[in-house]
């Protein structure tokens, strides 16, 4: 039964790669599939205009508007909340009952399937607080499902930076918040970006927290106000595929590309800070 | 043996000065009745074998031991002859005259410059003119012999410096905030010989204007470059007075035992 250790090695070596290669065929298979369905209704008319006879035709501007839209309003309300919470959960609070059941929440915050979410942002944001289905409550919503992901990262970025930073700090005389203003947060801003950027690329795709809490049907016109209702690309989408008969498929994938390449850019952006400052850092 | 015994004979006022300090981790009592007077302007190096607690004292005089959990800080321990364990203290203004260097090179992953001028931006000097700045910087890096070396390359990463000139670096970090007291936790110990006897050189430099306070592992090293010595073992300071003294003459035989090579 003994083999030869450089035989098993290479069997080993074999597995893994290609459990390696399996794990890319459904990525790449999405990619070439919409790619090839969706590339031939991508057109200057495409992006910049409003949808026309009933969506058969005419472009998705304000789908894409209102996803830019939603995305920036739940990144305004999710970085600084969630930056401020790691940053007490990692520099200040000790290592209590009442922090652990925070910290509890949070992992149980990410495991949420999206559409509680939506719920729950048609409960409190919509009826409760009387925000009514708008940018604002949509916002809000995403906004707290990508909390988890924004505060994780950043608390993993805060306690990446070694301990001697924030002891030369404060041996020079700064006080902790100095400290964690000009010793820590900067070294921590790549990881707290890269946080932010997965986050907004999962915001910018999820249907569920947006179907009760903002997005419109049919809309085709720009939102005057954080109150208006908008259009969104997953809910479009959504929309396009089930609920409007004999629409082209080139529309549908030209939409699904579109969401894509978003989201896609997204990635490739954090990967590209997180590539970038990781050459730069020496610790 | 009488406080005063151990009080070394020089010239010179004293800077730190302790009186039945005590320092308890919890319930580990990591210092016991340690007496001692640092002159200005010389330098005190405090030898001893592993764990015996200097690197503890050290912290004492700049109070960076508050930040450990459960530390608790008894007896006398003046600066300029006032109590700096006293309530009201200004432990920032503390920090800013009693300066530390640590024992890995440290310096952040920045520039050059920004390095040096990380403390005046702590200490609200950052709003000067650029000018000004860069004035300073100099300075310090002049005091601490790099500015011929560096002066073309102050936009570059200090953490590719080597290590030699990133410790020196380290020193100038802390001068631009015009220290008293410069605490050096074994800063050489990840140097190699020709780059621990530059910096030995320029403790001497830097003795002139600055009272310097060494912990080291090396005993030639505390030999070589120290004025006043102190032998710690468990806790305790078992001798401190002049360096000639404490390596020809020891009083104490457990002292004897160490700079004879018989322990540690
Ligand atoms: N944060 C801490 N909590 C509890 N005990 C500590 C702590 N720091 C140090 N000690 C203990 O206090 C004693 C003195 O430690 P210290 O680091 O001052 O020794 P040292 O003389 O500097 O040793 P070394 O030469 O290895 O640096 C040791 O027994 C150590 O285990
Ligand atoms: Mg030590």
């Amino acid at each position: 039964m003994n083999m030869n250790p450089r035989v098993t090695q290479r069997i080993a070596f074999s597995a893994l790669l290609f459990s390696t290669l399996l794990v890319m065929v459904p990525v790449g298979m999405v990619i070439v599939v919409i790619l090839k369905q969706g590339a031939g209704a991508i057109s200057w008319e495409f992006l910049s205009q409003m949808p026309r006879s009933g969506m058969r035709a005419g472009g998705i501007l304000p789908a894409i508007v209102g996803t830019f839209c939603l995305v920036l309003g739940a990144v305004c309300f999710a970085l600084p909340l969630g930056l401020l919470a790691a940053i007490y959960l990692s520099e200040y609070s000790k290592d209590t009952f009442l922090n652990r059941i925070v910290r509890l929440a949070i992992i149980n915050l990410a495991g949420v399937p999206s559409v509680v979410f939506g719920l729950f942002g048609l409960a409190l944001f919509v009826n409760f607080f009387g925000f009514g289905a708008s940018i604002l409550s949509g916002s809000l919503t995403l906004g707290i499902m990508i909390l988890p992901v924004i505060i994780t990262s950043s608390r993993e970025a805060i306690d990446s930076v070694p301990q001697s930073f924030r002891e030369v700090s404060l041996s020079l005389g700064a006080t902790k918040l100095q400290t964690i203003r000009h010793a820590v947060l900067p070294h921590a801003l790549p990881g707290i970006l890269t946080g932010t950027i997965l986050g907004v690329g999962r915001a910018a795709g999820e249907t569920a927290p947006i179907l009760f809490t903002v997005a419109a049907f049919y809309l085709p016109r720009l939102p005057g106000s954080i109150f208006d209702q908008v259009m969104a690309l997953p809910y479009h989408l959504y929309v396009l595929s089930t609920q409007v008969p004999n629409v082209d498929s080139g529309i549908r994938y030209g939409t699904a590309l579109v969401l894509l390449v978003i989201v896609l850019l997204m990635n490739a952006i954090a990967i590209a800070i997180r590539a970038h400052f990781r050459s730069k850092k020496k610790w | 043996m009488s406080a005063a015994a151990r009080l070394p004979d020089g010239q010179g006022s004293p800077v730190i000065q302790t009186k039945g300090l005590d320092l308890f981790y919890g319930n580990f009592q990591a210092l016991k009745g340690v007496d001692l007077s640092i002159t200005e302007k010389k330098i005190t190096a405090i030898i001893g074998p592993s764990g015996c607690g200097k690197s503890t004292l050290l912290r004492v005089f700049n109070r960076m031991n508050d930040l450990v959990e459960g530390a608790r800080v008894t007896g006398s321990v003046r600066l300029d002859g006032k109590e700096i364990y006293a309530p009201g203290t200004d432990l920032l203004l503390l920090r800013k005259k009693v300066g530390m260097v640590f024992q890995r090179p440290n310096p952040f992953p920045l520039s050059i410059l920004e390095n040096v001028v990380f403390g005046l931006k702590i200490h609200h000097m950052y709003r000067k003119k650029r000018g000004i700045l860069y004035e300073m910087a100099r300075k310090s890096l002049e005091s601490v012999l790099l500015w011929d070396d560096l002066k073309d390359k102050l936009g570059r990463l200090a953490t590719n410096l080597s290590l030699e000139q990133q410790q020196k670096l380290c020193i100038a970090r802390l001068l631009v905030v015009k220290p008293e007291v410069l605490l050096m936790d074994e800063p050489c110990s990840a140097l190699d010989p020709m780059s621990t006897s530059r910096i030995e050189e320029l403790m001497q430099e830097l003795k002139k204007n600055y009272t310097i306070v060494i912990v080291t592992h090396n005993m030639q090293q505390a030999a070589r470059v120290s004025d006043e010595a102190g032998y710690m073992l468990l806790g305790e300071l078992v001798e401190f007075g002049r360096t000639h003294a404490i390596f020809t003459a020891p009083r104490d035989k457990r002292t004897e035992d160490y700079v004879t090579g018989r322990l540690g």
